[in-house]
């Protein structure tokens, strides 16, 4: 189980207040929220790029905190999807097993079936920018997912795919997640994404955790004025 | 509004002319030297003087580039990647050589490695830095190594730091991050970098002067042959010089702009 207990952090002007998540091991956790309430620095304290100022990030009972990013196991996916743009997708696939020194044909094995269930087998020899947006989004999921992470981290993973895409990319992260039960925490702000794919989900707003649960709790009924009036914004939008 | 239109042409003529009077200015002053310096260029490159010139050119600057980039990498990823007390103040110093004018900064190295007990230290053992070869290599370092930084800076700045991160993530420590990311990477910036320090090294003149002298044949680069055979009158052997310098500084220029330097901007703004 992931747990958050009392995070405070401060970025410039940004704070994050008091956050408290529990995260049950292979679940598919939902971050709720508009723009700018510190979904991405959640998860960028979870992997270790940024230590707390106070509060503890634990792991199946064990404190990350004296953790470096490398020892924590953590797959982090962002938003454009930051693949090495001197590497082809191939070596950004396999860039973590190298670094772990495993055997060529471990490696050969591993890329073969990451590629195959992410359909990406014709773009190995590809550098990213000559990547669609689908296209580079599958590479850097298959680069995550292949060192086997313990947590994988997604910052708004669809934010940058076209409708359709966005459509097809939000099943097959669902088949991933149901085929490896990786435990995944996905930052997104869109809410059909969120009730499409959560287990679980919580709603944070200007730093703060507002609500968690089930999607059906946090949708149909509202415990939070604010969950209240951001969904019930979204409907009349919609 | 014909008086508008005819100040609007009237207006982009008179730029037309200010970019017309530098570029010529600038073209005109360089010809003139290769003009003179072309017809006894062959037998000017033949000479002994010339020759040891361009050879001490080369080893000194390859050398004090070579320098500069050891101590600019680290130093560089640490001014731009790391936070600590001071930072401002660090940067300031060393960016301090670039502002000296060139012969102050060879007076305060000439003093530094004269006399002082650390002078007096390195030349016990056994290194000199004053009137030697040694001493227009750490010259040109000294001179040129905020140069080196600047265009390092400025490439790390651009890389994405969240690349390294996400390498992180992937089980690098942080020194493989930056080798197996942040270096490659900045791999155009580091041989843009490497080129206009080098061609600087090669022109560097007040502060080698300072320090290591102007003796013919002993420190005698190509800009110490320049000056000593001005002031001697030899305007062939000077001229030679020159043109070489020209030469050098001309292609470091185009090598500069392709690894990715500075190009002429096609504006924006489709003015009429």
């Amino acid at each position: 189980m992931l747990r958050l207990k009392n995070i405070y952090k401060r970025l410039g002007d940004f704070n994050l207040k008091d956050i408290n998540m529990e995260i049950n091991e292979g679940e598919y956790f939902v971050i709720l929220g508009p723009t700018g309430t510190g979904k991405t620095v959640v998860l960028e304290v979870i992997a270790g790029m940024y230590r707390p100022d106070r509060g503890e990030v634990c792991f199946k009972d064990e404190n990350l905190h004296f953790f470096y990013p490398e020892q924590r196991e953590i797959g982090f996916v962002y938003q454009d999807y930051a693949l090495f743009p001197h590497l082809t997708v191939e070596k950004n696939i396999v860039f973590g097993l190298k670094i772990k020194s495993l055997p060529e044909a471990t490696i050969q094995k591993k890329l073969y079936a990451m590629v195959e269930m992410l359909g990406i087998k014709h773009l190995l020899h590809r550098y990213p920018a000559t990547l669609s947006g689908g296209e580079q989004q599958r590479t850097a999921l298959a680069r995550a997912l292949i060192t086997s992470p313990r947590i994988l981290l997604l910052d708004e993973p669809l934010s940058a795919l076209d409708p359709r895409s966005k459509q097809v990319f939000q099943e097959e992260l669902k088949n991933i997640h149901q085929t490896l039960k990786t435990t995944t925490l996905h930052v997104t702000h869109d809410f059909n994404e969120a009730k499409f794919l959560a287990d679980r989900l919580c709603v944070m707003h200007e730093g703060k955790v507002v609500l968690v649960g089930t999607p059906e709790e946090i949708f149909h009924q509202p415990k939070n004025n604010f969950v209240a009036e951001f969904v019930g914004l979204k409907n009349i939008a919609q | 509004m014909k008086l508008n239109l005819n100040t609007n042409k009237i207006f982009t003529n008179l730029i037309a002319v200010f970019i017309v009077t530098l570029a010529g200015f600038i073209l005109c002053s360089i010809t003139t030297i290769l003009i003179k310096g072309m017809p006894n260029f062959g037998s000017s490159l033949l000479s002994r003087e010339i020759q040891f010139a361009i050879k001490l050119s080369f080893f000194t600057s390859v050398i004090s580039t070579l320098m500069c980039i050891i101590f600019s990498i680290p130093v560089a990823y640490g001014m731009v990647r790391l936070n600590f007390p001071g930072k401002r103040l660090v940067n300031t110093i060393l960016e301090i050589p670039m502002a000296l004018p060139p012969i102050v900064a060879g007076v305060a190295l000439l003093i530094l490695f004269g006399n002082t007990a650390f002078g007096n230290f390195l030349s016990d053992a056994g290194l000199k830095f004053v009137f030697t070869v040694q001493g227009i290599i750490m010259a040109q370092f000294f001179v040129n190594v905020p140069y080196m930084l600047r265009i390092i800076k400025a490439t790390v700045e651009d890389i994405d730091p969240r690349l390294e991160f996400v390498a992180r993530t992937l089980g690098c420590n942080r020194m493989q991050s930056f080798f197996k990311v942040t270096l490659p990477l900045a791999k155009n910036g580091l041989l843009a970098g490497i080129v206009i320090t080098w061609a600087r090294a090669i022109g560097e003149f007040g502060a080698a002067l300072m320090l290591a002298g102007a003796t013919r044949l002993k420190t005698e680069t190509l800009p110490v042959s320049l000056f000593l055979n001005m002031s001697t009158g030899d305007l062939e052997l000077a001229m030679a010089a020159a043109s070489i310098l020209i030469i050098i500084s001309l292609l470091s220029l185009f090598a500069f702009q392709y690894f990715g330097g500075t190009r002429p901007e096609q504006s924006r703004a489709n003015i009429i």
